[in-house]
């Protein structure tokens, strides 16, 4: 009896055991597949030009120096003032369209999700047309646009073009959470005396803010990352934004690949910071406790 | 309080009618019920009150107000909803405190309102916690709380209880009895739970269809449903109804069966037959008002045996008649099998009689 026992139990743990290490060698590899390349673009960001072009290449830089950064940061020389110049056209671009994304998302999602109007299905969907189209398709169209409307040159051109692309998923991800908050609360608030602005404004908005902030970094990142477009409709030096600009005068005779790692190290602090400030709100469920079903 | 008069009130949905003509009066203080099945129109009408939703037809009064073109925030009342609508994002002491905030109280006499309610309704200890951290009788004390804080002139309930466990139910059935009588408030009420009704209300209101069936105390519509409608909803078990012809057998008016027998029926029973518009006739009875015997006797029907159903307190026992299921509760002592033969006595001056065509209780003339 206890032999028979005794030799059954190992044989599944071992089993489960193969499972959980698959797991996590799994994991392990997916952990090194996303910040590998990070730790290498910090790493070079922090050698010298001459040990960041070394082959075998120096793991861990022998002099690490902070002076790519410091040329980036410093407005005194021409690298830092374009850098920065390029930095505040991106935060610009991408805050716009970010908060003109919600402005506009909000009410289109809550009038999609709580009033029946004509035409209601056939424009939700028409909002997701433009997503069935690769980006590209309207590169030609929008410049020509843009081009019409003398936006060619502006920020307003890519602002514009980013609220075209990042809108209708913004009303369709954000239609969804308001389908999710019981209509009831509403009307408990308009009959406790509030009109319907009111009750969308001091009820349904709190308990949406998971949503409109998952709109909102979504939005930015579309944003801050765009190139293609970016590359197209700017042409102008002092409105270039990041992604186009790094690009741009690291490039033109030799790559310093220090300074070029230590822009895209910067450039993704926002992004990641972003994110550690927001992603608490994801986490909680705010309509618990609201209904009882 | 005030009294809530609906006036032909009518509500469509495209072609459909959700509420249809409906009119009837809550007295000042009164504890009205609407009952139905699902889909009859009662939350919908209950929604016409509040002004959830836009009246197509008819006339709301409220007080001396006719309010059909108000906001749901002017016109005076309060609701409790089925699934309580909690505000999630605030504590139990600002769920109660908004309906005061939105009509701009002074925060001293929100606080001292908050307060008393609270004390009403024993959650003075809650008052700091969020809606999810209560249990769902709690939660319900809140939704009530809620309503009670400013004074309304009406109160709407839409089904407040039927998301409660049995024994939490019976409770707050009586609390909220209880609570109508401390504040002669005017109370309507939705249910789809006839045994909510009949213990709650003073009046109920049963609905069907969009059409109000009929509009009494619980006792009168108990005793005397106008149709079969009516009949058939209110009880537990429901009132057996057969389907019978009417005909005379030796100069006496009897209703017959397919299956041969004839029942004959009292002068004024006889009258109410007569006054029918066809021969179709509907016997209705409720489960105890028929007895039952296991051996053949003057007077009573041969039936079958379906189910026996022992309750404990008493046995109910299904049996087929003319084709039709009828209740009849017996003493637990009186032990019948499924299948057997038995016979059914019916009391004359308890059946009901309906007409065939109308569905509609009939009268002697």
């Amino acid at each position: 009896m206890t032999s028979i026992s005794n030799n059954q139990a190992p044989r599944s743990r071992r089993r489960i055991d193969g499972w959980r290490w698959t797991g996590r060698i799994f994991l392990v590899l997916m952990l090194m597949y996303t910040a590998l390349p990070m730790i290498w673009m910090l790493l070079t960001s922090i050698k010298s030009g001459f040990a960041a072009m070394q082959f075998p290449p120096q793991w861990w830089p022998s002099e690490p120096t902070l002076a790519s950064y410091q040329k980036l940061l410093d407005p005194q020389n021409s690298v830092g003032q374009d850098f920065l110049r390029f930095f505040w056209n991106s935060l610009f671009v991408s805050v716009c369209t970010t908060v003109l994304a919600v402005f506009v998302a909000v009410p289109a999602a809550y009038a999609f999700s709580r009033f029946t109007f004509p035409g209601r299905q056939f424009l939700f969907f028409a909002v997701l047309l433009r997503n069935m189209f690769p980006a590209v398709i309207f590169l030609v169209p929008l410049f020509i646009l843009m081009r019409v409307l003398g936006l060619v040159n502006t920020h307003g051109s890519l602002i514009l073009t980013y609220l075209t692309f990042g809108l209708p998923l913004a009303i369709w991800l954000l239609k969804g959470f308001y389908d999710n908050i019981p209509i009831q609360l509403e009307q408990a608030a308009r009959i406790d005396g509030a009109t319907r602005f009111q009750a969308f404004l001091l009820i349904v908005m709190p308990l949406s803010v998971p949503g409109i902030i998952a709109t909102a970094i979504y939005s930015f990142i579309g944003a801050w990352n765009e190139y293609i477009y970016a590359a197209t409709f700017i042409t102008k030096n002092e409105q270039l934004t990041l992604p186009v600009g790094i690009q741009r005068f690291f490039s033109e005779n030799t790559t310093d690949f220090p300074g070029l790692m230590a822009a895209s190290f910067m450039m993704s602090v926002p992004v990641v910071v972003l994110f550690l400030l927001l992603q608490r709100y994801f986490v909680r469920a705010l309509t618990e406790g609201a209904v009882k079903h | 309080m005030a009294q809530v008069v609906l006036k032909d009130l009518i509500k469509t949905y495209g072609s459909v009618y959700a509420v249809n003509n409906v009119s009837l009066t809550v007295n000042d203080g009164e504890f009205v019920a609407l009952v139905g099945p699902s889909g009859c129109g009662k939350t919908t009408t209950l929604n016409l009150v509040a002004g959830l939703i836009p009246i197509t037809g008819g006339d709301i009064v409220i007080g001396d107000r006719v309010v059909n073109d108000l906001d749901p925030k002017d016109r005076d009342i309060a609701m409790v909803f089925q699934n309580y609508a909690l505000y999630p994002q605030k504590s139990v002491y600002n769920n109660l405190a908004f309906p005061l905030q939105m009509r701009r109280l002074p925060k001293d006499e929100i606080d001292r309102k908050v307060r008393d309610a609270a004390k009403v309704l024993d959650m003075t200890h809650l008052l700091e916690r969020k809606p999810r951290e209560l249990s769902g009788g709690q939660q319900q004390r809140v939704a009530l709380g809620r309503a009670l804080v400013r004074d309304p002139a009406v109160f709407l309930m839409d089904e407040p209880l039927s998301n409660l466990d049995a024994k939490l139910r019976v409770q707050m059935r009586s609390e909220i009895k209880r609570f109508h009588q401390d504040l002669k408030a005017t109370i309507i009420y939705v249910t789809h739970d006839q045994l909510e009704a009949v213990t709650m209300a003073d009046k109920m209101a049963v609905m069907n269809g969009g059409f109000l069936q009929q509009y009494d105390t619980p006792a009168q519509v108990f005793a005397h449903p106008l149709n079969m409608f009516v009949a058939s909803f209110i009880g537990s078990p429901a009132m057996s109804l057969v389907p019978l012809e009417a005909s005379t057998a030796n100069g006496m008016s009897v209703l017959t069966s397919a299956e041969g027998w004839a029942l004959p029926l009292s002068p004024l029973n006889a009258r109410k037959v007569a006054a029918a518009k066809s021969k179709k006739i509907v016997l209705g009875a409720r489960h105890s008002t028929i007895k039952l015997h296991k051996s053949a006797q003057p007077g009573a029907i041969p039936a079958k045996v379906y189910t026996v159903e022992p309750t404990g307190d008493v046995t109910f026992v299904q049996a087929f008649l003319s084709g039709s299921l009828v209740n009849i509760s017996v003493p637990p002592a009186v032990h019948v099998a499924p299948d057997e033969q038995v016979w059914l006595e019916f009391d004359q001056d308890r059946i009901h009689l309906f007409d065939g065509e109308t569905e509609m209780a009939l009268h002697a003339d």
